[in-house]
């Protein structure tokens, strides 16, 4: 290991993210772009932004997990290391205590859960389907006409329990037009959104118990998710400062422990990923 | 970076591929011979009878499944869709019909032959689902054939002798039927030589599955698709016999050797399920570059049945179309999982829930979940579909799977793997 500082990023189908940490742990940067159409650009704008007030350099980099749906695509990454175990590493850092994590990202959501240890015990993602992802979201937003932290802004005014329920994303548009068709108010109509994407959440809970964190973007940015999944999982969220960089903070402090086992000479050698096979 | 690791293909398999060509040659022979007849058969029988009443025999199933790994499926599947069967019923039932409609068999590339041979009769056994049953009534319908079948007591927990007796009854009805129908006679000493011959292919391949309890495992799941061709094929023939000496005698050379079939290899897995073949190679590729090797599955295992130990060989076909894996309760598929896990001393286990396949996903009634939570054992579902791309995301599925071999990683680590009591059989 040359570098002092590590660095995790996080390469989403719609934001990059990347942070930074020192040699003790500490998170020094961190940045949230766009990821657009090139995940290796977006890296390295997320990387750049990571770094910008940070005493860290590029050559000061001593190790870098990638992680997320682009994960491959980040040449300069040491190791690539899936969503799941990234984001379970990010959210125990935060809350030692945490048992479930629930990630809804662009594309995806995830439901994990860990033991005392931090040990994968079980995980879900959804499979094809985009219903209850940040894509689900945005899609019944353009379908409206309206930015999406107004359809959060509108769902946080709602009283009634209203909830949507189609299973499909477009379906889910066609219904929110005939709700409208119908005259029900628009705050209830985009709370009913919010809560049919916590039930498809809940589906993927396998029935267990335990403090759970909620993290990824639409967490972040969107109240009205948070209520809706505290109101399903009827407990309260922990809701981790950087809920969007979970991913990125998780990949970083990752890319701390492979440096110190890969200093290890006797770890390094049991590396079991590092031969390439031909078939 | 490591030295760079080669895999080393099965022998065996160049004679396959004669043994295969010559299978499929022979059925279109047979279409068009007015000396000979061709009967259609499920999967799991009941081969032996139209062995025995000397019909060629060919399997609809292998058609879906070539036209699944062919990657064309879900380009058929409309036609079918819009002759009225659902598009989430049994995508090899759909494509198979659609590619029917449409004028395709994938065995005109590869055997320069028509499609599938035109059949005299179509024998169905509804051990496995009743889809089968309506897949060849189409079928039936399209070539003006007979369709007969027998429909065994479903979803067992134990087998009674009253079950046996009764699929025994459902077998001689069948017998009958076609008696009749053609004017034949069936020879019931020549029933009991293809039973042999149908036994011992089945128990020549079990063996060979059970050569991967061996570390490294010198056969692994994917391997088992081509494989198992002639065990549904050419059961009840001296070839399917002869080709599983060959390869099981590979197998114990192999294990002998301490070739592998993953290099390296670091985690035993499970396949609990359909294959998913459009995307077999990839998902063949993902898991050799994680070094996991898929050991054994419920899907290879299905036809390694029981040995004939001689006697009434309808007893045997009852009880073995019976007994089979597919028609069991969840109360036997249980602990035969967890038998499955300690005896190839498997790390995790992977479900494919099929969106078209019910009848062969266990991931529907908590049974994964309970292996899990009540056995520590470590499982994985996945979606996706035997045939239909559609129901598959690639992306999706490869960051479960490498996330699952995380997950083994830290097992192993924190101690905590399930630890099987057999290990490293034949060795
Ligand atoms: S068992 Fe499944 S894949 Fe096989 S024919 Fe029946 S429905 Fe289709």
């Amino acid at each position: 290991m040359n570098g002092a500082y590590f660095v995790g990023i996080d390469a989403g189908s719609s934001a990059t993210k990347c942070v930074v940490l020192a040699a003790d742990g500490k998170m020094l940067g961190h940045a949230v772009v766009p990821s657009g159409f090139d995940y290796v650009e977006a890296a390295e704008a997320a990387l750049t932004g990571a770094l910008g007030g940070t005493p860290c350099t590029r050559e000061g980099i001593g190790f870098c997990v990638s992680t997320g749906y682009g994960r491959k695509n980040i040449a300069w990454a040491d190791r690539q290391v899936t969503e799941i175990t990234c984001h379970a590493r990010g959210a125990r850092e935060w809350y030692p205590q945490v048992r479930g994590i629930v990630d809804i990202g662009g594309q995806d959501t995830k439901f994990i859960w860990i033991d005392g240890r931090g040990e994968l015990i079980d995980y879900r993602m959804n499979s094809k389907c985009a219903a209850g992802t940040g894509t689900f979201l945005e899609s019944v937003a353009v379908r409206l006409g309206v930015p999406l932290a107004s359809i959060d802004d509108l769902a946080m005014s709602s009283t009634a329990r209203s909830i949507l329920n189609s299973y499909c994303t477009v379906f889910t548009g066609t219904e929110v037009i005939e709700r409208i068709k119908a005259g029900e108010p628009r705050q209830d109509i985009s709370m009913g959104l919010f809560r049919s994407i916590a039930a498809r959440v809940f589906e993927m809970s396998a029935a267990r118990d335990g403090p759970i964190a909620a993290t990824g973007g639409v967490v972040a940015h969107c109240k009205a998710m948070r209520r809706a999944l505290e109101e399903i999982l009827a407990a309260p969220l922990l809701l981790p400062p950087l809920p969007q960089q979970a991913g990125a903070y998780g990949a970083a402090l990752l890319a701390r422990e492979m440096a110190a086992e890969t200093d290890s000479p006797q770890r390094a050698q049991s590396s079991q990923r590092e031969q390439s096979v031909e078939r | 970076m490591g030295a760079a690791v080669k895999r080393v293909e099965i022998q065996a398999q160049q004679r396959l591929r004669t043994l295969m060509r010559d299978y499929f040659l022979d059925l279109d022979a047979a279409a068009r011979d007015p000396q000979r007849r061709v009967a259609w058969c499920t999967s799991v029988g009941p081969c032996e009878i139209l062995a025995a009443f000397g019909f060629a025999t060919y399997f609809p199933e292998n058609h879906g499944a070539l036209l699944g790994a062919k990657k064309v499926s879900h380009q058929y599947i409309p036609l079918a869709v819009s002759a009225g069967y659902c598009a989430e019923s049994c995508s090899y039932m759909n494509s198979d019909i659609g590619a029917a409609i449409g004028g395709y068999s994938p065995l005109q590339e590869a055997y320069g032959i028509a499609g599938p041979p035109k059949p005299d009769l179509l024998a169905y056994n509804t051990n496995q689902c009743r889809e089968v049953q309506d897949w060849f009534e189409f079928f039936g319908r399209r070539h003006n054939a007979p369709v007969f079948g027998i429909c065994p007591p479903r979803q067992l927990g134990e087998v009674t002798p009253a079950h046996v007796a009764f699929v025994r009854g459902e077998l001689e009805r069948l017998i009958h039927q076609i008696e009749g129908r053609f004017g034949l006679s069936l020879d019931r000493r020549r029933l009991e030589e293809v039973v042999a011959l149908s036994s011992r292919a089945s128990t020549l391949w079990r063996e060979a599955l059970e050569t991967a309890r061996a570390r490294p495992a010198p056969i692994v799941f994917w391997d088992g698709l081509i494989q198992m061709a002639p065990v549904i094929l050419m059961r009840g023939s001296r070839l399917a016999v002869e080709y599983y000496e060959t390869l099981l005698a590979e197998m114990k050379q192999r294990v002998h050797d301490g070739i592998g079939a993953v290099p390296g290899e670091q985690y035993r897995i499970y396949w609990e399920g359909m294959p998913v073949w459009p995307r077999v190679r990839d998902l063949s590729e993902k898991c050799l570059e994680l070094r996991a090797a898929v050991v054994a599955s419920t899907y290879c295992n299905s036809w390694a049945f029981e040995e004939y130990a001689g006697g009434d060989p309808l007893e045997w076909m009852a009880r073995t179309s019976t007994e089979i894996f597919i028609n069991r309760a969840e109360s036997f598929k249980e602990p035969f999982l967890l038998d499955m896990f300690e005896r190839f001393a498997i790390d995790g286990a992977v479900f494919h829930n099929a969106r078209t396949c019910p009848n062969n996903t266990n991931s529907r009634f908590g049974l994964a979940q309970r292996l899990r939570e009540q056995h520590n054992a470590a499982v994985l579902v996945i979606d996706g579909d035997l045939s239909d791309q559609r129901f598959f995301s690639t992306a999706q599925t490869m960051t479960n799977l490498e996330a699952f071999i995380e997950q083994l990683e830290t097992r192993r680590r924190s101690g905590n793997a399930r630890r099987p009591a057999a290990q490293g059989a034949g060795r």
